[in-house]
């Protein structure tokens, strides 16, 4: 599986204008709902907040992996966001977040769900790839540095 | 009289028979059905074991409670999410295409054959459904890949369809054997029988989960004993209240399919055998109840009607619902295709025969016949069909892991993801190093596009995707260790 399988161009926030963690996930539950329409972005919402109630899906160095399962839903869906001030996520290092990538999966599909948020973390692993997006100027420039960066693994 | 350690003896033989048959079936791509039914008709009086069975009033009843089975089980196993796009235009078909069928085949009855017209229609709305059990048996056996939405809406539309070519059925038997007004007996008892079969599906089907989640059985095996009598109850409250039994079966199943409720995978494992089991019985049963020495006497009358079937009424069932919609010309020509007959035709044929129709027994071997020739002829040829049309999509093999887990009622545990903080203390450490409290497990890493299941001395890393098995109150703990940060 690919990112791109799930990323489109129009899966992509230049800068969320949220400054918390609830707002956040609001705007990117909303802006994957419009551009997935089989998703309603107060289900996303739920479940993505009920995941963050178990544990924070900051995973340090300024990167945060909401994700969640919904039973109708029929494919992974995925938006990438990038905050330039950054949003406290409740990180384990205490600093702010600036890469989000939400995923949303259907229910049951368990193996495709572990696999794509194996990928994302592993991108966002890259130091130099996460200078990379936050330099970025467009979402089509971002939506392209993840794509090329996609096609190496 | 035989005693009942060789009557086991006999029917064990015969179903483990069938079961290696339909082994058979999946090597050389003839229909699993077709070969229980050739079994029964073997065993049956004209064939070398010389079993003689003539019962119609027994042969509908196991029919009819097979038949509960198999579509509460069908039901089960649908998944509304796949079929809600497809599902307007399956409702179409299962009820108004099920007429159009019924009446073409019911006029070239009535012309061709010399029936009467209301003889004609009777024959026609007993072959008017598609088999759930044979169209999904060869779309899912055979390793055929079709287009989701043509697999989705053929699988939904066999499913589906039965209880109106059953309501048909009734209907016509009524008109046969009473002085009714045809219009008034039409509407009254679609209308009863659609509603409350619907309503007392749906209301039964969610008060069934609701048992099912808050009855706290202590014996897990006495969860499928619960589901099994529920069956037998919705589909005979529901015939007994004068609404459609299959329909109330059909939707309870496919309402309690797509609920969440306790021992969820191994109900659904339970009532799939069970419906394997039915098509089994019922078949062989079917196979025994004809004699094929009467059908060889419909043989001209049979080929004829099976052609109209097939070639006319069908088609022209599919292209008045589907030709203005996004289905193609060439899907449309697939779907026409599968439309295989099964067990309901013939159980449905029994209707007659117990009604006292003069001419039952002659309608009863010419649905037999027709229902022989579409397995044979449809089931068979269709994978050619699907790849001259150019419609075959590789199946994607998926690869199967432990991923499924069960909540029990009651139970603490739960399973749960956890991504591995990029700079987490536990990076570069072994599992059994991280002291995660009792009753927690790892049971798989996704890292690197493939899963490892881990042992004690395998190494984590920042960005580790963990599926943890774990008690619900180790979360907390379970956290603390997985986020602590590296001390610099």
């Amino acid at each position: 599986m690919k990112i791109t399988d799930f990323l489109t161009p129009d899966r992509v926030i230049a800068d969320l204008s949220g400054k918390e963690k609830t707002a956040v996930l609001d705007e990117m539950a909303r802006q994957l709902a419009s551009s997935d329409l089989i998703l309603e972005p107060a289900a996303c919402l739920r479940v993505l907040q009920e995941r963050e109630k178990i544990s924070t899906t900051a995973i340090g160095e300024g990167v945060a992996i909401p994700h969640g399962k919904l039973p109708n839903v029929q494919r992974v869906s995925g938006l990438f966001a990038r905050s330039l001030k950054g949003v406290d996520f409740a990180s384990l290092d205490g600093e702010p977040t600036y890469l989000f990538f939400l995923l949303i999966a259907p229910q049951d599909a368990a193996a495709d769900h572990l696999k794509a948020l194996a990928r994302i973390s592993r991108l966002l692993k890259d130091p130099a790839l996460r200078d990379r997006l936050m330099a970025a100027k467009t979402r089509q420039e971002i939506y392209d540095i993840i794509a090329t960066e996609d096609q190496k693994f | 009289m035989i005693s009942i350690e060789q009557l086991f003896i006999g029917v064990a033989l015969i179903i483990l028979l069938s079961v290696f048959a339909s082994k058979l079936s999946d090597k050389y791509g003839i229909p699993a059905l077709l070969l229980f039914l050739f079994l029964g008709m073997l065993a049956g009086s004209e064939g070398p074991s010389g079993i003689y069975f003539d019962n119609p009033w027994l042969a509908q009843g196991l029919g009819v409670t097979a038949l509960a089975f198999i579509l509460f089980s069908g039901g089960l196993d649908t998944k509304w999410a796949n079929v809600r796009p497809v599902s307007g235009f399956a409702l179409l078909l299962s009820t108004l295409g099920v007429a159009v069928t019924c009446i073409v085949v019911g006029l070239a009855a009535t012309y061709l054959l010399g029936f009467s017209l209301l003889e004609g229609l009777l024959l026609g709305s007993i072959i008017s459904s598609t088999d759930a059990a044979a169209v999904f048996s060869i779309l899912r056996s055979r390793n055929i890949g079709l287009p989701d939405r043509v697999k989705n809406l053929l699988e939904v539309e066999s499913g589906s369809n039965d209880p109106m070519a059953v309501f048909l059925t009734i209907a016509f038997i009524s008109l046969l054997t009473q002085d009714a007004n045809p219009y008034t007996l039409f509407t009254q008892m679609f209308l009863t029988q659609m509603a409350l079969g619907a309503v007392l599906g749906l209301v039964l089907g969610w008060a069934l989960v609701w048992i099912v989640n808050h009855i706290g059985l202590d014996t897990e095996g006495l969860y499928p004993v619960l589901t099994l009598s529920a069956v037998l109850f919705i589909y005979g409250v529901t015939t007994f209240a004068n609404g459609n039994g299959f329909l109330a079966i059909y939707i309870a199943g496919l309402m309690m399919g797509n609920k969440n409720f306790v021992h969820k995978t191994s109900l659904l494992r339970f009532h799939d055998a069970v419906a394997w089991l039915m098509q089994i019985v019922m078949f062989l049963m079917l196979g025994l109840q004809v004699f094929p020495s009467q059908l060889v006497t419909v043989l001209g009358e049979g080929l004829l009607l099976s052609a109209v079937l097939m070639l006319l009424a069908r088609p022209a069932t599919i292209f008045i619902f589907l030709t203005f919609t996004r289905f193609t010309f060439k899907e449309n020509l697939l779907i026409a295709w599968v439309g295989l007959r099964g067990a309901v035709p013939i159980i449905l044929a029994t209707f007659p025969l117990l009604a006292g129709i003069p001419n039952a027994g002659h309608i009863f071997n010419l649905v037999f016949f027709i229902v022989l020739t579409s397995v044979l002829f449809q089931g068979t040829s269709i994978p050619v069909v699907v790849r001259y049309l150019g419609l075959a999509t590789s199946r994607p093999s998926k690869p199967r892991y432990a991923l499924e887990f069960e909540e029990g009622q009651g139970s603490e545990a739960t399973l749960m993801d956890f991504i591995i903080p990029y700079n987490s203390a536990v990076v570069e450490k072994a599992v059994v190093d991280l002291k995660l409290p009792e009753q927690s497990v790892i049971t798989l890493i996704s890292r690197n596009n493939q899963y490892i299941v881990p042992t004690g001395t395998t190494l984590l890393q920042g960005g580790d995707v963990l599926l943890i098995i774990l008690n619900k109150v180790s979360v907390a703990e379970v956290n603390r260790i997985l986020f602590a940060p590296k001390p610099h």
